[in-house]
Order: C-alpha cells, then structure tokens, then sequence
C-alpha cells in the first residue's frame, strides 16, 4: 500500500522521528502496571514447587488462613478451569499432579506481600516425588512416563495442530515438499548432524505484573503488562465460560515482552483470588526469580540435519527432525514447533524437503514464544549444518548460501513462490559481507592478531522470517477528529518498546499531510475503549496496523471532503487539502478549515451538517490458507524479511576466550518508515541474540530441578559484552501489501547471529561446536578434541584471501 | 523486602559490643548490606535485628603507617580502597581485586570487611587479602584479637568470628608494601560477574604467595614460597592448595586449567616487572 511513492516527497516516512513515548519514559512519569494501585487493593503470592514431577499427597492450608489479613487462599482443588492457547492443558494451580519445576501449587492474597509471604510460608504440602521425564528426544521411548496421560480428552484448535494421545507429543507438524528419496539419490553426498538449544529465559526490563478484580455478575477488570489485551480477554472469557463483553483487559506501558507475555498468565489466579476476597482488587508481581520457571521460557530443541547436496553445490534433498522441549505445557510451543517447521530451512531453496517437527512435553518450565518464534533456536543448527556441509564440498561457505538462496522463481518449503518483490536474501548477505571484509584479514586485523595472539574468524550467515499467525488476522486503526482538529488514534495493537507507535504515528501525519504533532497515539490500550487487535507479536504489527492506519487517515480525508462538497457545494474531485482546511482546488479561498468541521459543520444560521467525524481503518491479511496437515503445503507468509549477518571474532585457542570485534546486520525492510526504531530493533535484537549464543540457558539437574534460577548463574549480557563495532544496513526491495512498502524486522535481528558466531570462532581455530550457549569453556573444550581434517582445511579456505573475494558480486 | 526486623546504629565500639553480647545469634550485622539484603529478598536469613555499623566513625577509615602497614576499617567500601592513595602506592593488588568486584553501584556500596564476612569461595578480596598475608581484628565484649586470614575461613560462607563479634579491620602487613603482583580473574561475561576462578599472586624480595579464589570451599593460599621458586615450583604449590569442584559455573578440569594458566601468566608477568627495574 503506498508501496511506489516517491521518498524524496515523504515528509514523514524514512526520518528519525523522536518516539511518541519519549518523555514519559526518560521523566518516570510513564505508569507500567506495577506503578498502579487500587482502593482496597490486595497482593498476591504463589507457593511454587520444588519439584519436577511429583503428586500431590496433601495441602493443608488451615494456618495460612487463620493468619490475620490474609483474604483468599487457593489450591488445585478450588480452581477447576484450564488455560491454553491452542491447546487447553493447563490448571490455573497444580490438581493432584505437579508437572514442572516452579509450578504454582497455591496462592494467597493478602494486605501486603508480606503476609502473604507468611501465608504462604505457612502452607502444608506432602509431595510423592516421581521421575521425571526431561529428554525430548526419548519421546519414542514406550516406557517413558506421560507429562499429560489425558492428552486425549483436551480441546485444541484442530485445524492446525495433532497431538498424539498416549505420548508426551504434544503436536506433529508435518512438510512433505518434492519427492525426498529421490532427491537422496540423486545427491552427491549426503551430510548429517544434530544442535542442540537450552530454555532460555526472555528477562524483560519489567516482569510479568496483573492486578484482577472480580466484582459481582461476574465482571472483571484485569490490569496487566500483556503484549495482547484482547487475547488476555478471549482466552479468559473461554477458560471461564464468562461473555467477553463482561471482560476488561487494560495494558498500560509495558516493560519489554519478547514473547514471554504473549498469551495469559497470571491474570486468572489474580481474578480468582479477588472472587474469593470479595471482589477486591489483587496483584501479582512476578519476582525475578519466578520469571524463571513459574513464568514460561523459551524452548530447547534438539535438530537433526540430514542434507543431500551435488557436487556443485546445490542442495537436493533435506530431511530435518525437530524435538521441541515444550516443558510441561503446550502454550506457544506447539505453534512455535509449527512456523519453525515450514521455515526450518532458512532462506533456502529445498527442492526435496522433509520435515518432522515435534512439540514435546517434558517436565520442565514450559516454552512459549520469544523473539523469532522458533527461528532463533533452528537457524542455530541450520547455519552451522550449512557451514559444515560447505566444508565437506570445499566451497566457501558464502557462495554455499548464494548458490541456495531463495531468489525470485524459488518456491519456499511450503510450495509459495518468491517473486522480486518477496525481498532479496542476496542483497543482505553481500551487504554483510562487503562490511566485515569477508574472506580476507585486513592489515589492521592482521596486526591485532600478532598484537593478542588470538586468532581472527569472519562468518556471514542468513535469515528469514513470516508473521506466525492465523491466516485471517486483522486489526482496525479508528481515528478520531477533535475539536481542534488533532487526531486521536484508536487500536489494540500494543507498543512493549518496539517504537511501532512512532511509525504508525509517521504513517497517520504522511497521508494526512498534517503536522506530526495532531497525532495522538495513547500508549494505554484497553479493550472496553479501543477496537480488535488479534496480537502483538510475530512482528506483524507494522504491516498490519500500518495499513490499518492509512485506510483510517483515507477514510477520515473521505468524510472531511464529503462535509466540504456539501458546506462548499462543490464536487469532491475539485477539493484538495492542506494541515489546516479542505479547500477548492480552483477557488482556494472557497474552503472550511478541518476544526470547523471536526465535530459537526455549522452554517452560520446555526444549522448543522454531518456530526463528529471519525476515520475506520480495517486490514486483514490476504491470500493465506491454512497448512495441509500431511503435506505442509500451503501459503503461511503474510510477508518474509530476509537479512544477514555477518561477524568477526577473536579467539584464544589456548584458553577459548573470545571477543567479537564487529557485527554487521542488514536486513530488507521494504521501506524504512523510522530510522532509528529500525537500528533500534536490529541492535537489541542482535545483542539479545548473542546473550543466548554466549550465556544465557537453563542448567538442570537429573531430578528436573533448575539450578540456575537468577541473574546469579544465569547471566545476560551487559554493555561490556556488546561488539566492538556494530553496522546497521537497510535493503529496501518494496513490500507491495506493506504501508508504504514496509514490512516487519522486530525479531528478525535476533535470528542467525548464533549460528554467526559459531562458525566464526570454528573459522578461527577449527572449534566444532553444536550446542548453544558457547561458553569460554565450551570453545576451550572443543579445542582440546583432535580437529578433523575438514575443519582445519575450512579454516585456510576462509582466511585465504582469493577463494570467496574472487566470487563476490 | 519482605521482613520484618529491628534496626540499631550504635554509634560507638562499646555500644555495638554490648548491642552484640545481649543479642548475640539474634542480631546480624548490617554494613554495605550487599550480600546482606539479598539474602534477607532469598528469604535464607530473617534477622530479628539489624545492627548498622555505619555509623562508628573509626570503622570507615583506611590507614597506612611505616610500622603496622595498611589498615582497612569494617566499613570502607569498594571505591574508598580503589581511590586511597597509599592502597594506590603501596597495595595496588588490593584496588585492582576490589575494582573486580560487582558494577559500580555495587562497588559504592559493598565493603571490603562484608565480603570477608560473606566469606564466599569466590570472594574478591578473599584471594588478594591472602596473597597479601593479611590479618583480620575480630572485636568484642571480651576483648580484641588478631586472625591470619589464611586461618580465618573455615568453610563455604564460615569464618572464625563468633557470634558476638565483629570484625572491625582488616591488616595488610608493611613487609609487603611495594609486592610485586598481579591478578586474573575469570568471568562468563565481560560485564559483573562472580569469579569462576580467581587468581592474585604478590611477591616481594622475601616472600611469594598465589591467593586463588573459587577453586576449594574457601578461598585459599599457598604456602609462602621464596621470592626465587621457578614457576614449576609456584604451580606446584597452587594445585597443592586447591581442590575444585564441577558446578553450573564451571567443571573442575576447566578451573585447573585456568587455575594453572592464569598462574603461568601472572608469573610471567612478575618476571617481566622485575627485569624493567
């Protein structure tokens, strides 16, 4: 939409426009749910267990009541409602069985978190402990004890996904493209291994906050710092059988989400508690701590890779296994196993595609979405497999990807056809390449070598992504004139930090042609106020709520010209407008200005014409089907954002420390609306991805326990951790759908840039690593086993200065 | 926070000896509260009392004579012992560990006596302070007595001082002023993070010590090796003095490894010194 416009006339779209959220932000006057406080207002906490997998014997709640202001205390027994996103399996607290670490046995809602701490400590709790199941990959294993063994009684959306009752498999997602062994023997050689990715947790700045009140007739007001009102709300209304008119979701300002508050969470124990306590409000604050296992992490994955590749580098046939650790319930996870599974082959043309993708339950803190939605976690293997196969064939591991890019003609692996406006993967990964001096050692770096003795690598990697959404999701942007002819926006889409807000708000003042200042975007969301937004995530919100905005702008200009044709009594084809009035094009002094009209026209005998005037916006993604369940077959992607990365590190190949020395980022927005919310999203996104790939992950022991439950053990990375150097490009191949040819990069910078460091610090010193995080002891590890002949011939063809330059563009 | 507790400043020595002999294994002590508060969020400890030892003057000061040495009162934070100018001359070692510890809010706050107090295998000031061959003077009702640090630790997070004492300075002897030295530290993150190992070596015309951190239940020390022991020698004495474990941080072959390289370096380092004087 708006996708051929000419830049050098936008006003808006492509500049650096300071976010609208600014100044509350820097002052501290922006109100985040845990600022919020209610008359009579009560806090809640949780008793967590200890334990993995364990029956309960025995609670026994009598002392934590009789403590003085202590006003509702709940266990499993009270509470016969399940949660799920696609697939109900959840109690709102433990019944009878725990099923992960961290799990919420019982809850309490006091005067202050004090004594409901007392409470809590006061509760009685008789567990049998059971052995846990904890290897996704043993999913097979006939004698492997069931996380859920009434798999088979719960609802889940059956369109899309296949649990398989009896297992611990919580969802089969299936790709079946070309005619796999065929393709085996065709190929030239067949290369095959496995990654492995642990939980990791998606640490935002604030955590996870409700406050729930339950008054009589069953209304609830829930204040929450969720990324999605209206699925707080749907979710909610379906667990407890109540009208969603009757449920008010309100998001404040909230504190970074990545993912983790994506769905529902504590939102129904809060209102539950407020039910028993007659109504008063109750708040949840999630301590650090409990982000870690009673709240949701990210998925582990085990990935195996099986490639058939020709001689000259072409890619034949890949069959490609994904063992989801979904942790003890399905939430994201099975979705996540599901868009990981049409995609998990990078931005790569498989001609013969195979994959079995499975979401399985373990007793582990469950997995939801985080940042890349699964793409994080396979391009980890992908590009690492894509490094070693290039190996194996001697050829530059570059011009291995350029051979196998998906380029206009290519069809994904889910049969969609790329055309020239899909986005050029090339592009960025030439980009990257040209910015890290790929395939050479400078002077300088030559120099640095010999200064620290440690030794220089240089990788470029790949990535893609599409929205993993339902194919029908829509949202509505109303805009509504006020008297002094300002706007006010109206949507549900939610702005946790990404600056969306600030584009949309660019977008609005472009095709209004109005002063950025008469655009009010409020950050507060609420879903009695504002209309339908499906969910903000999957880095959908741009392209979507985008075009919502310049259909509401239209609409709004529409009604104003129709109260100027009729006020001016001229045909709407001869009117045209500037910031402040719609005039006659050929009479420009025949004009009513947009504040005369705003709430309704008056001639100057007092009557009126037209009444307020607002603008409707409505968008909904076109021409995506569902999935066939056999065959994976189908068109998911509403848009793909291709981009690349390119990395140099230093290693010590005595003791496997390393430092990154530069990342190189670009991705191909379509258009850049924002400059600096797009450098904002491709740094953060890339440093919270090197946090995964150095740091960050959950250490269990064999009982199911987590042993690094905080920022003690389990570390992120800070300003000292970031590059040496980072570089931002932007490739714009226009999005025809997308507002002004934009489309969505809030996760793609996290996507790949594991697998980036990997292969630069194998570049360097022949290190083979295939499990994430690569600690300073996992490089030195990898060191002290023999190389192969194959990494070490890798390590000449990188750093050799001909063998990639003579094949750049 | 989530306790309840009652609070006390005690202004003079007198008064916090007699606070702690009424309230002794009832009243924990409160100076930079660093550890302190984090244990209290945990929920390990729930002190009836706190006893903030802030506001006895003498315990805030850093002293330096020709004849004792350096003196570190119980409440010198961080930043005061990284910016004393004899610590700078005379200690360097001493600034450098204490500049290792935590970020800088932390090092505003965190005091050089609670981080021997926490007593944790990983301690900072643990390795450096041994290498150094400090003492603690450990106070109370019942009088004043003198510890060598190499003896003070007993356990993870155990000390020598009792229940109703307090530890009121740290002494870091005049025979080493001037020590050659040097220090590692070995992190997951270049940003704060707890020593995986830690190594401090000082060394002066007389004496030799390597003081390693996280490598046994305490922090440890060799034994006081002559100025002259070849570097086979020094390693020697160190993996005679350590005996690490594997945990979520790091496996004990990697903390040998490191434990033996940072020594390498740290000698050579040394080496280096003495051949530019």
């Amino acid at each position: 939409m708006l996708d051929n416009m000419d830049k050098k006339n936008l006003k808006y779209i492509g500049k650096d426009q300071q976010r609208v959220d600014a100044t509350e932000k820097l002052t501290g006057q922006a109100l985040y749910a845990g600022d919020l406080e209610f008359a009579g207002m009560l806090h809640g906490k949780v008793l967590r267990s200890p334990h993995a997998r364990a029956r309960i014997k025995k609670i026994d709640v009598s002392k934590a009541k009789r403590l003085e202001g202590v006003h509702a205390v709940l266990t499993g027994k009270d509470l016969d409602y399940r949660v799920g996103l696609y697939l109900v399996d959840k109690y709102i607290l433990a019944k009878d069985t725990i099923r992960h670490f961290g799990e919420a046995v019982a809850a309490v809602a006091a005067e202050t978190p004090s004594l409901a701490q007392k409470a809590i400590d006061l509760i009685e709790i008789e567990y049998e402990v059971l052995t846990p199941f904890l290897e996704p990959k043993k999913v097979f294993d006939k004698k492997a004890p069931l996380v859920h063994p009434d798999l088979g009684s719960y609802d889940y959306v059956e369109a899309v996904f296949t649990p398989v009752p009896g297992t611990n498999i919580a969802n089969h997602t299936k790709l079946r493209k070309g005619d796999i062994d065929k393709g085996f023997k065709d190929a030239d050689l067949i290369v095959e291994r496995e990654y492995t990715n642990p939980n990791v947790q998606h640490v935002p700045m604030e955590t996870h906050i409700a406050i729930g009140k339950w008054d009589m007739g069953d209304k609830i007001t829930i204040h929450t710092s969720a990324q999605s009102p209206f699925t707080v709300r749907n979710l909610f209304a379906h667990a407890f059988k109540i009208p969603h008119s009757n449920i008010r979701v309100v998001i404040p300002y909230v504190g970074g989400g990545f993912g983790g508050k994506a769905g529902i969470h504590l939102e129904p124990l809060c209102c539950c508690l407020s039910k028993v306590a007659g109504g008063r409000p109750v708040k949840i604050q999630a301590s650090r701590e409990e982000e870690f296992s009673l709240l949701p992490c990210r998925s582990g994955l085990v990935y195996n890779i099986k490639t058939g590749v020709k001689k000259n580098g072409k890619i034949v046939a890949q069959k490609m296994t994904m063992y989801w650790d979904a942790g003890a319930y399905a939430d994201y996870a099975v979705n996540v196993t599901r868009a990981s599974g049409f995609s998990a082959s990078g931005p790569y043309e498989i001609e013969n595609a195979w994959v079995d993708a499975y979401t399985v339950y373990t007793n582990k803190p469950f997995g939801t979405a985080y940042r890349g939605f699964g793409h994080v976690e396979f391009s980890w293997g992908m590009e690492r497999h894509m490094n070693y196969v290039a190996d194996q064939l001697k050829i530059d591991p570059l011009e291995f990807r350029r051979i196998n890019a998906l380029k206009p003609g290519s069809k994904t692996m889910t049969g969609e056809e790329i055309v020239a406006n899909t986005g050029n993967v090339t592009s960025c990964m030439n980009a990257v390449a040209k910015s890290i001096n790929y395939g050479k050692l400078t002077a300088g770096e030559k120099a640095r070598e010999k200064k620290t003795g440690m030794k220089i690598g240089k990788s470029v990697v790949a990535l893609q992504k599409a929205p993993a959404m339902p194919p029908f999701t829509g949202t509505v942007l109303i805009l509504k004139l006020n008297e002094d002819a300002t706007v006010t926006a109206s949507h549900s889409l939610t702005d946790y930090g990404m600056g969306t807000y600030t584009s949309i708000a660019q977008i609005i003042a472009e095709v209004l042609r109005w002063p950025i200042e008469r655009i009010r975007i409020p950050i507060e969301t609420d879903t009695d106020r504002d209309p339908y937004d499906w969910q903000t995530v999957a880095s959908k919100g741009l392209l979507l709520s985008g075009n919502a905005a310049i259909l509401a702008a239209k609409d709004l200009l529409d009604k104003a010209y129709d109260v100027a044709a009729q006020a001016l009594r001229a045909q709407k084809c001869d009117l045209d407008h500037d910031a402040e009035k719609v005039f006659v094009k050929h009479h420009p002094a025949s004009h009513i200005t947009f504040k005369q009209m705003a709430v309704g026209y008056a001639y100057p005998n007092g009557n009126a014409i037209c009444g307020p005037i607002i603008g409707v916006g409505r968008y909904i993604a076109q021409g995506l089907t569902n999935l066939d369940k056999e065959t994976g077959q189908g068109s998911p992607a509403l848009d793909w954002t291709f981009g690349a990365h390119g990395l140099i590190v230093e290693v010590d190949e005595k003791t496997g420390a390393y430092n990154i020395i530069k990342v190189a980022s670009a991705y191909d927005v379509g258009c850049v609306i924002n400059e600096a919310s797009v450098r904002g999203q491709a740094i953060g996104g890339m440093i919270q991805g090197l946090g995964t790939a150095m740091c960050e992950g959950y250490i269990y022991n064999d009982k199911g326990q987590l042993l690094n439950p905080s920022f003690t053990d389990n570390k992120i990375p800070t300003s000292l951790d970031i590059p040496e150097e980072i570089d931002c490009i932007a490739i714009e191949t226009p999005q025809i759908d997308g507002p002004f040819g934009a489309r969505g990069v809030g996760e793609h910078s996290m996507i790949a840039v594991c697998g980036a460091l990997g292969n630069a610090i194998e570049q360097a010193t022949g290190a083979n690593l295939t499990h994430m995080p690569i600690r300073q002891e996992d490089v030195w590890k990898a060191l002290q086993k023999p190389k192969s002949a194959s990494t070490k011939k890798a390590k000449t063809a990188g750093t050799s200065k001909s063998k990639a330059k003579g094949k750049k563009k | 926070m989530l306790q309840e507790f009652s609070y006390q400043a005690p202004t003079t020595l007198k008064d916090l000896y007699s606070l702690l002999k009424k309230r002794a294994g009832k009243a924990v002590i409160l100076a930079g509260g660093t550890d302190l508060m984090v244990e209290m969020h945990n929920n390990w400890i729930a002190p009836e009392m706190l006893v903030d030892i802030k506001k006895i003057r003498e315990l805030g000061e850093i002293k330096f004579s020709r004849k004792e040495g350096l003196s570190i009162g119980a409440t010198v934070v961080c930043t005061e012992l990284i910016k004393d100018k004899n610590v700078q001359k005379y200690y360097p070692l001493l600034a450098d560990a204490a500049h290792r510890i935590g970020s800088h809010q932390l090092r505003n706050r965190a005091t050089i006596g609670g981080n021997l107090c926490t007593a944790s295998p990983c301690a900072d000031m643990g390795c450096s302070l041994l290498a150094l061959g400090a003492s603690v003077e450990l106070g109370s009702a019942d009088g004043v007595r003198i510890v060598a640090l190499k003896d003070y630790f007993t356990g993870p997070k155990k000390t020598q001082i009792q229940k109703h004492e307090v530890l009121q300075r740290i002494i870091v002897p005049i025979d080493m002023a001037n020590a050659e030295w040097g220090m590692r530290k070995l992190k997951r993150i270049k940003g704060h993070d707890l020593a995986l190992i830690s190594v401090a070596m000082a060394r002066t015309a007389g004496v030799m010590r390597v003081g390693i951190g996280s490598c046994a239940p305490t922090p440890v020390v060799t034994v006081d090796l002559p100025a002259s022991a070849s570097l086979d020698k020094v390693k020697e004495a160190t993996f005679k003095a350590v005996s690490p474990i594997d945990d979520v941080r790091a496996s004990k072959e990697y903390r040998l490894f490191m434990t033996g390289e940072y020594v390498e370096s740290v000698y050579a380092e040394l080496t280096r010194g003495r051949s530019r004087k």
